[in-house]
């Protein structure tokens, strides 16, 4: 059986003979990086640096949220903001492979120059084994690049050190929970690094993450206040994304031509397989008036999916 | 297990090659990943598990390395998941080959013997599949198992103790998928007390 103690005890004790000086770590307040952070601040205190990056596709009023929380666990945290760099990099792209390494390259180019600052010759990445699995090395196949693995450029200047690479999500909970971590984290669902950018289909400019935004916000929303009801129970992970393509709708007896918005809800433990939530037909339909009446000059239609994993993967792209 | 079972996970390059080491180590089993390049003499295993991996076995097999060498000088169980079951028909005498109808994510497997592999489980449960090949013929080996779209979902030789999954028991939306790699464990823990 996974034995969380022990592992915090031998993690901590090898980080701290292996972080010689200072520290940098890239933190999204999810439960990964968190645990990370974590993990190293009980290995050499104040010599870690934390670093949150405002990419400009983060959830709606994240960025704030996050700040806080990792502050109220006292860590250093600083916040960076680079949401013109991510739009303007992201500019005209729509290849999903191309996305994910313009982030990842941008993501190391952010923590580089913070690292030079502080003169860090460690940067570390919560990441777990799924995203090295999918990120495809050898004779394994590249599913998706990670922003943290696939996506890293090839010149990199700092030494990484990656605390949780052997565990999933279900072990980073229960270490995380160990750790004292609060439940708001440890049952937090899972977000990607490359954020809504990856829940746009295309080109993710600053007005399509807008839409994006509102419809995850209202998906989490109906679906938290459904969980608190006992309509249904809480699944692994859950959110709306914006299609590239256009229907024709009719508002107030008037055309409407607006895009479309998947809704994905799924149960996993790991991430690695995963099967769609078989969601209360009420409670799509709430998730569905609201989208629509909500973003009504951009959404004309609501979809559910019911694609599992496989064949299909969680995200998108 | 005071004295643990070594099940090594040969990596055929699969998604859920980490998750196979990760469930043999929840079931108390000592175990690691190995290449598929790794030389017999340097396996110091009592049963193997061979890995999914994306190889396609009709035109890909020099990619999953010395399997077959496995097959014919390692003395202990074998359990061979979706390429690595389908590599093990073809170098037994059988086929191989593209589905017709591939499967991917839930399929209904029906249990046709028990065997060692599916002990006191129901004859009917849902598992996790993901795959483009599958095992065609198998002579040398009885079928255990089968789906509605893929005839041969799991085998065991007739003389050795080698046995085939298509399905993917290490992945956790299959259902019964622990206990199945248990009774593989289970399998190399007898023949390890009875070689003793």
């Amino acid at each position: 059986m996974f034995d969380a103690q022990k592992f915090i005890e031998e993690t901590v004790a090898d980080l701290g003979n292996k972080i010689k000086g200072n520290a940098v770590i890239g933190i999204s307040g999810g439960v990964d990086s968190t645990t990370a952070a974590i993990l190293v601040n009980r290995a050499v205190g104040e010599r870690l640096l934390c670093v949150l990056v405002d990419t400009g596709y983060m959830r709606k009023n994240e960025v704030e949220y996050n700040e806080g929380m990792l502050r109220r666990l006292c860590l250093n945290v600083l916040v960076v903001d680079a949401r013109e760099r991510f739009h303007a990099g992201l500019k005209g792209e729509v290849e999903p492979e191309k996305k994910r390494k313009v982030i990842g390259e941008l993501f190391i180019r952010v923590f580089e120059e913070v690292a030079h600052k502080e003169n860090a010759r460690f940067f570390v990445q919560g990441t777990i084994a799924p995203e090295w699995i999918e990120s495809g090395v050898g004779f394994r196949d590249r599913i998706k690049s990670h922003h943290n693995v696939g996506g890293l450029p090839e010149k990199i200047e700092f030494e990484i050190v990656e605390p949780l690479r052997d565990l999933y999500k279900d072990e980073v909970r229960i270490v995380g929970q160990k750790l004292g971590l609060p439940s708001e984290v440890c049952e937090r669902q899972p977000f990607p690094g490359p954020g809504l950018s990856v829940r746009i289909l295309g080109e993710a400019d600053p007005e399509s993450t807008r839409v994006v935004r509102e419809a995850c916000a209202i998906v989490e929303e109906e679906i938290e206040k459904a969980v608190k009801k006992g309509e249904m129970s809480k699944p692994w992970q859950y959110f709306a994304v914006l299609l590239p393509c256009k229907t024709v709708g009719v508002h107030g007896d008037v055309r409407a031509y607006g895009h479309i918005i998947a809704v994905r809800a799924v149960e996993s433990l790991d991430g690695m397989s995963a099967a769609y939530s078989k969601i209360p037909q009420t409670v799509l339909e709430r998730i569905s008036v609201r989208i629509t009446n909500t973003l009504k000059d951009e959404v004309s239609r609501v979809v559910f999916d019911i694609t599992n994993k496989p064949p299909g993967t969680i995200e998108y792209e | 297990m005071s004295n643990p079972v070594k099940v090594y996970v040969v990596d055929n390059g699969g998604q859920w090659t980490h998750r196979i080491w990760r469930v043999l180590r929840e079931l108390d089993c000592e175990s690691k990943i190995i290449s598929n390049t790794t030389p017999i003499d340097q396996i110091d295993a009592d049963g193997l598990i061979l890995s999914g991996g994306a190889p396609r076995v009709v035109w890909e097999s020099p990619k999953l390395g010395n399997c077959t060498d496995y097959f014919d000088h390692f003395r202990g169980p074998i359990l061979g998941e979706c390429v690595g079951m389908q590599l093990m028909a073809i170098h037994f005498g059988g086929k191989a080959g593209p589905s017709e109808i591939p499967e991917y994510g839930s399929a209904t497997m029906k249990v046709i013997d028990e065997d060692d592999l599916f002990r006191g489980l129901p004859r009917e449960f849902f598992v996790w599949e993901s795959h483009n090949d599958e095992v065609k013929e198998a002579p040398g080996f009885v079928t255990l198992a089968m789906s509605e779209n893929c005839k041969i979902q799991a085998m065991k030789h007739t003389k050795k103790p080698f046995y085939g999954v298509q399905f993917h028991p290490e992945v956790n939306n299959t259902q019964h998928g622990e206990e199945i790699l248990n009774n593989f464990a289970k399998v190399v823990q007898f023949r390890k007390e009875a070689k003793a």
